[in-house]
């Protein structure tokens, strides 16, 4: 896979713990208008998310997902924050 | 003095009260680890909340109900953050104080306080005495969870965002205890709502009128300066709509810290008092182990005094 040096810091928290931390290659997100994918250097954003499953791939290529609650990211210099009121890692085998 | 009886029985009383205290003690310093990793857990969440709307106020004159309210309405809302269970030393009572201070401070001013209580103990002191309270909160106060914050905060804004004609509140404070550490906690009244916009220089941030203590809003000021100027976001789908949806969280995230800071201060004050309870009761088996030695050696005395007698009264009566 191309691109492996660009990447960007992503922390995705819940209301009473944070779920995911590092730095990540792209990460797709339930915005409210609809999927949302998102790469380094994306321009400052900050929009709200409904419900449904948000996935980071990290720089080896490994996916992250997680089932969230309503909230919203915010994207600046290169940093992503996925803040949802509730999240958790969907059980295993569960399709992503 | 005393019969030895009575004291021994004493004795036994107060040292099996002193093992209780002495548990409870134990329990409530590692409930104070615990509340420390819950609240240190929380953080990321509120510091990412607190960005998203510092950012919102850079790029906007945010114009939403929660920051300014239109319409005039003398009712306010009263959260007062108590306990549910004693033997937390002054901690409720505190909060009690505060709140009925607030409360008369705010009739004094032409308002109509609405008291809404968190904690069996403040929910039975005000039923006990009739008052009306508007709604209640109880069994979360040792561990209070996002659903307890949730449930507070949407029944909150819900009465904020009413019109005056179906009982809607214009104005929210809370009255809770700060963590300031193990030996210090300091009850505070915080206006929630609105939330206060505050334009210092040409950066504007958002803070919740800290009322006594704006202490953590002013760091948060601080911080959005030191940074400079925030980045120009574009917001999806619309200022509106994403202001609508931060700002309740905002508040949520808010009440929430209230509720952790409070739940740790209630530990700390418990963990104190059993601390002095446990001294206390260790004092008075000392004092009462004293009393019984003193009348276990009168009786002996008086014993000894009496069989000496008897026998000198015998060796008499031979002569």
């Amino acid at each position: 896979m191309a691109g492996s040096q660009s990447s960007m810091q992503v922390n995705i928290v819940a209301a009473d713990r944070p779920l995911w931390s590092g730095a990540a290659r792209s990460v797709t997100i339930p915005a409210s208008e609809g999927g949302m994918g998102i790469l380094p250097d994306h321009e400052p954003i900050l929009t709200v998310i409904k419900s449904g499953t948000v996935s980071a791939v990290d720089t080896e290529g490994k996916r992250h997902s997680f089932d969230v609650s309503d909230g919203f990211i915010s994207f600046d210099s290169n940093r992503l924050t996925v803040a949802v009121q509730r999240g958790e890692e969907p059980k295993a085998g569960a399709a992503e | 003095m005393a019969s030895q009886l009575a004291l021994k029985s004493r004795i036994n009383s107060t040292t099996s009260l002193g093992k209780i205290f002495n548990a409870q003690e134990m329990i409530a310093s590692s409930h104070i680890a615990k509340a420390r990793t819950v609240a240190l857990n929380a953080k990321p969440y509120s510091d990412a909340i607190s960005d998203a709307v510092q950012a919102l106020a850079a790029h906007t004159d945010i114009d939403h109900p929660i920051v300014r309210k239109k319409e005039r309405n003398p009712r306010v809302a009263v959260l007062a953050l108590t306990a549910d269970r004693g033997m937390a030393g002054a901690y409720t009572s505190s909060i009690i104080r505060e709140t009925e201070s607030l409360l008369d401070r705010l009739d004094g001013q032409g308002k109509q306080p609405e008291l809404y209580v968190y904690g069996r103990r403040g929910v039975s002191y005000y039923k006990y005495r009739n008052r009306d309270i508007s709604a209640t909160w109880e069994g979360d106060s040792d561990h209070p969870g996002v659903r307890v914050a949730e449930d507070i905060a949407n029944r909150l804004l819900a009465d904020y965002m009413k019109p005056a004609s179906e009982g809607g509140v214009s104005e929210l404070y809370i009255v809770f205890t700060e963590f300031v550490n193990m030996v210090v906690q300091k009850v505070r009244v915080l206006r929630m709502l609105p939330v206060k916009v505050v334009r210092s220089g040409d950066a504007k941030s958002v803070v919740g009128d800290g009322g006594k203590a704006p202490k953590a809003d002013a760091t948060d000021a601080d911080d959005a300066q030191a940074d400079g100027t925030s980045p120009l976001y574009s917001f999806e789908p619309s200022v509106e709509q994403v202001l609508d949806a931060i700002l309740p969280k905002y508040v949520q995230s808010r009440i929430h810290e209230c509720l952790l800071t409070a739940a740790a201060s209630e530990t700390a004050s418990r963990q104190n008092a059993m601390h002095t309870a446990t001294d206390n009761a260790n004092n008075l088996i000392d004092e009462l182990t004293r009393q019984l030695n003193a009348s276990r050696q009168a009786s002996i005395t008086q014993e000894l005094t009496e069989i000496i007698s008897s026998a000198d009264a015998l060796n008499k009566e031979e002569e």
